[in-house]
C-alpha cells in the first residue's frame, strides 16, 4: 500500500474504532486488531500492541465526554482497574500452560448467554 | 460501599484481567456486562466507567509490549488521531441514546463476540487435534 493511501486509511480505521469504543464503552481492539492484520499487514502481536497505544487517547476522550454526561462510578472504576492490572500477568502465565482453544470455546458459549441476558433480561 | 462489595468488585476486576489476557479480548466487553447485570448500573454509567478502567489497563499493556518492540508508534498515533474524533462522536451518541436501547445494541455486540470466540475456539481445537 502506498504511504499516502495508508495515511488516509489508518486514521479512518481509527475513526471506526473510536465510534465503537465511545458508543459501547469498549477499547476498540475488537475492530482494530483484525483490521491492522488484514489491511496494514502487521503481525498478530504488533496489531495487539499497536491497538493498545491507539486505545489510550480514544478511551481518554470517551471518559471526558461521559464525565460531562452521566457521571462515572470513579470508586468502582478504580477497584476494577486495580484488579485488572493484577490479573493480566496471571492470565498471561495461565495462557502459556492451558489448552486455550477449549477455554475460548467454553467462554464464547458463556458470552452468548450473557449477550442473551442483556438482550432480553 | 461495604467491605464485601469492595472485595467483590476487586475480585471481578482481577477475573476480567486474567480472562482478557487469557482470551485476547479487551476488558470492556467483560466489565460492562458485569456492571449492568451484577451491579445493576445503567448501561451508560457502566460504559463510561469501563472506559475509565481501560486507560490504566491499556497503559500496563503498552508498557509490557514496548519492552518487546511490538509497538508501532507511528501507526498508533495515526489511529489515535482518527480515534479521538470517532470516540467523541461515539460517546456523545451513547449519551443521547436511551440506556435500554444502548443495552440492547451492546447485547448484540456481546452475542457476536461470543459466537465468534466459540467458533474460532472449536475450529482451532479441531485443527490442533488433527495435527496431533
Amino acid at each position: 500500500m502506498s504511504k499516502w493511501l495508508r495515511m488516509l486509511i489508518v486514521p479512518g480505521m481509527g475513526v471506526l474504532a473510536g465510534v465503537t469504543s465511545g458508543l459501547f464503552g469498549v477499547g476498540g481492539g475488537v475492530i482494530l486488531v483484525p483490521l491492522l492484520v488484514a489491511v496494514v499487514h502487521l503481525s498478530e502481536h504488533e496489531a495487539h500492541a499497536t491497538s493498545l497505544v491507539a486505545i489510550l487517547p480514544i478511551a481518554a476522550t470517551g471518559v471526558i465526554v461521559f464525565a460531562f454526561g452521566e457521571g462515572l462510578a470513579w470508586g468502582y472504576g478504580a477497584l476494577l482497574a486495580a484488579g485488572s492490572i493484577l490479573g493480566a500477568p496471571i492470565g498471561a502465565l495461565v495462557a502459556a500452560r492451558t489448552d486455550e482453544n477449549t477455554l475460548k470455546a467454553a467462554f464464547g458459549a458463556f458470552m452468548i448467554v450473557v449477550g442473551l441476558l442483556l438482550l432480553f433480561g | 460501599m461495604t467491605v464485601l462489595v469492595v472485595v467483590g468488585v476487586l475480585v471481578a476486576g482481577l477475573a476480567a484481567g486474567v480472562l482478557s489476557a487469557l482470551l485476547g479480548v479487551g476488558g470492556g466487553i467483560l466489565l460492562v456486562p458485569f456492571m449492568v447485570l451484577v451491579l445493576d448500573f445503567d448501561q451508560t454509567v457502566a460504559e463510561g466507567t469501563s472506559l475509565l478502567v481501560i486507560i490504566p489497563t491499556a497503559m500496563a499493556g503498552v508498557a509490557s509490549h514496548l519492552t518487546r518492540g511490538y509497538v508501532s508508534m507511528r501507526i498508533g498515533a495515526q489511529l489515535g488521531l482518527g480515534g479521538v474524533l470517532g470516540g467523541a462522536a461515539g460517546a456523545a451518541l451513547a449519551l443521547v441514546v436511551a440506556p435500554e436501547l444502548l443495552q440492547f445494541l451492546f447485547g448484540i455486540l456481546v452475542l457476536a463476540v461470543g459466537l465468534q470466540m466459540m467458533i474460532t475456539g472449536l475450529r482451532q481445537r479441531r485443527a490442533s487435534q488433527r495435527s496431533r
